[in-house]
């Protein structure tokens, strides 16, 4: 009876481990082409780590000795170093990396915050207040559940464009402003907060404004707290919207579009730093995904709350 | 318990300063919907009545010039095989990518739900795709599809002549002739350049599509497992249903209804409005094979400023996403809920 039911759970085991490999494959050959040096990317060699062996940085070399005379030994020693620092390095230094971090952070958390900002009071005013119009307000709500991003970032591409704020840190925050899915889920969830709370907080004295910000926020912790993972999530990864809202400006690149610029770079090897800046900007949010787990599943998968 | 909720009634009504809260609530209901609605007109529903009424012009940024051409963009779509293409592809893409990823994350909630350890760690290897970023990916995939660098062009290169070309030429069954299987032709001759192969990008990019959507899927489907109770197989067993398979297709599969319709009404969205992958990696080439919508809108609107045929593209794009979350409405009304 043992030995049967361990038979099951090996081939299990054996049919999962194969989609494990399937599945972490390209993260596997992604970390290790970052510490590569371009000729074991292109011969396939040096195992995991690659051999580190030292190897003279070209643009390093070029940067130093504009003249193109025949490279001095100390600068060529100065140049050397190892694949994985040179691939990390050019990652920063071929472009203004640091910048691209700095604008999806700064993009991620925005949108966030405004949606929080503009969605709370009215999932409260939807669920805890009588006002006439209610019902239209929430259907208008579920009307717009359906409409999918996707199809209305073209229009407001030239909306965007006829104001002028193509290019802006205001064109990649705007369209996600408003987060119809973020009012429909804090509505079901503030739906479960009982009544007699606010009541108490009314009595207290407490503005319908302090209501929201200082009773219901803190309620809603929870719900705000998967929300937030659906949304940074969302945004850090997506390359749809700032592929059409930044057409040239390199300032107000986001994290894809710094990476999407090494592809099609004529300049030959630079894999190795493109792996590099893909890895840095995939780490975070899995490093985030491995400690929180439950978290984020949730959090993804919120969108099945439809 | 009830006196205590009856003392509060009592008091909300006799205590004065809430009179006041009622009338404030009025105004301020108002107030703290207006922002939301505001934005929800000007930001989801008046592009989208933009969008309509382009769709029917000529228009393009920064040409005061505007002609009226009626249905003609949405002729140019269903008429011109170019643009046959991009709904052909766009529906192929769909119609592999869900089944499969749907199939694959079934298959793995199923295997994970009937482990008894280690089925967190599967389950966690199985999200990560989910969770980095597409873009990044593709890349990664693109490399390691190099035809000559990439990884798994040169790993099928050093299986050629051993034991790997034995077993992947599918020799040892009977009915295949191992020298024509696509493994040993590739040996003798080369293997495909993936994205650059019309006959192979398309495949490419849905298995890329499948790798990275499969694991949401799966999760999906183990959260509905869960809400499958235990009884239901006890009753089942005691009625004769022995074997696995039945278990499955007499009890699991019909308690995961709900559950079926969701993951394939966002699957089939969000295959739909793939864009990353085609963006990155083939635009829309070699010879159209992989021109989807998404991409083509971009290509259209933004990069050739066809502003007014691009809001046809996205005109109908719409209503095959409407199509499906109808079709989604209609089914879990009809007949999926066996609670």
């Amino acid at each position: 009876m043992i030995g049967n039911f361990s038979t099951s759970q090996t081939l299990k085991h054996a049919a999962l481990i194969i989609g494990a490999l399937i599945v972490i494959l390209p993260f596997y050959a992604m970390v290790s082409y970052s510490f590569k040096s371009p000729h074991e990317i292109e011969t396939n060699t040096g195992g995991f780590f690659g051999a580190q062996e030292p190897m003279v940085d070209e643009w390093c070399v070029k940067a130093n000795n504009p003249s193109g005379a025949i490279a001095s030994e100390e600068l060529i020693k100065s140049c050397t170093t190892t694949p994985v620092v040179f691939n990390y390095k050019s990652a920063f230094s071929k472009a203004p990396l640091l910048r691209y971090l700095f604008n999806g952070v700064f993009v991620t958390v925005s949108i966030f915050l405004i949606q929080v900002l503009i969605a709370l009071p009215c999932a409260y005013a939807l669920a805890k207040l009588k006002f006439w119009g209610r019902d239209v307000v929430f259907m208008l709500v579920l009307f717009c559940l359906l409409i999918p991003v996707h199809a209305i970032a073209l229009p407001l591409y030239i909306m965007l464009s006829k104001v002028g704020l193509i290019n802006s840190y205001a064109a990649l925050i705007i369209p996600w402003t408003i987060s119809v899915f973020g009012i429909f889920l804090m509505r079901q969830f503030f739906m479960t907060i009982p009544d007699d709370l606010i009541d108490a907080a009314r009595i207290d004295g407490m503005s319908e404004f302090s209501i929201v910000w200082k009773v219901m926020l803190p309620c809603a912790v929870p719900a705000l707290m998967a929300f937030a993972i659906f949304s940074v999530v969302a945004h850090w990864n997506d390359y749809f919207w700032p592929r059409i809202a930044i057409t040239s400006d390199r300032n107000y690149f986001t994290p894809p579009l710094g990476l999407r610029m090494f592809k099609g770079d004529s300049d030959g090897d630079v894999y190795g730093p493109m792996m590099a800046t893909a890895t840095i900007i995939v780490t975070p949010l899995i490093v985030a995904f491995l400690l929180a787990q439950r978290k984020f599943i949730e959090g993804i998968t919120l969108s099945g709350m439809k | 318990m009830t006196t205590k909720v009856t003392t509060i009634e009592q008091t909300t009504k006799q205590v004065s300063p809430l009179k006041g809260a009622d009338y404030r609530a009025k105004w301020i209901s108002y107030l703290f919907c207006l922002p939301a609605v505001t934005l929800m007109f000007v930001i989801l529903l008046v592009p989208i009545f933009i969008a309509g009424i382009l769709s029917f012009t000529d228009y393009s940024l920064g040409n005061p010039d505007i002609a009226w051409l009626g249905a003609k963009n949405y002729e140019v779509i269903f008429g011109r095989s170019s643009y046959q293409k991009m709904i052909w592809a766009t529906v192929t893409y769909v119609l592999v990518v869900v089944p499969i990823s749907i199939g694959l994350g079934l298959g793995a909630a199923l295997l994970i739900n009937s482990l008894n350890r280690f089925g967190d760690l599967y389950k966690a290897i199985y999200f990560l795709p989910v969770m980095a970023a597409l873009l990044a990916m593709a890349l990664v995939w693109d490399l390691a599809l190099h035809p000559t660098v990439g990884i798994v062009n040169q790993t099928l290169r050093t299986g050629c002549g051993t034991w790997v070309e034995g077993l992947l030429a599918f020799g040892w069954l009977p009915w295949v002739d191992g020298a024509q299987s696509w493994y040993s032709t590739s040996c003798a001759d080369e293997f495909p350049l993936w994205i650059g192969d019309r006959d192979y990008a398309m495949a490419t990019i849905c298995f890329i599509g499948i790798w990275q959507a499969f694991g949401f899927n799966m999760v999906l489907y183990l959260a509905g497992l869960t809400g499958v109770p235990r009884e239901l197989y006890h009753a089942a067993a005691i009625d004769g249903v022995t074997n696995s398979w039945d278990r499955f297709r007499l009890v699991t599969w019909p308690m995961l209804g709900p559950t079926t319709v969701f993951v394939v009404t966002i699957t089939s969205i969000n295959s739909f409005k793939v864009f990353d992958t085609v963006e990155a990696l083939t635009w829309g080439g070699p010879a159209k094979s992989t021109y989807v919508m998404m991409y083509a809108i971009f290509e259209k609107a933004v990069k050739e400023n066809q502003v007014g045929f691009g809001s046809a593209i996205t005109v109908v794009f719409l209503l095959f996403v409407l199509i499906i979350t109808f079709t989604q409405r209609f089914l879990v009304e009809k007949r999926v809920h066996y609670s």
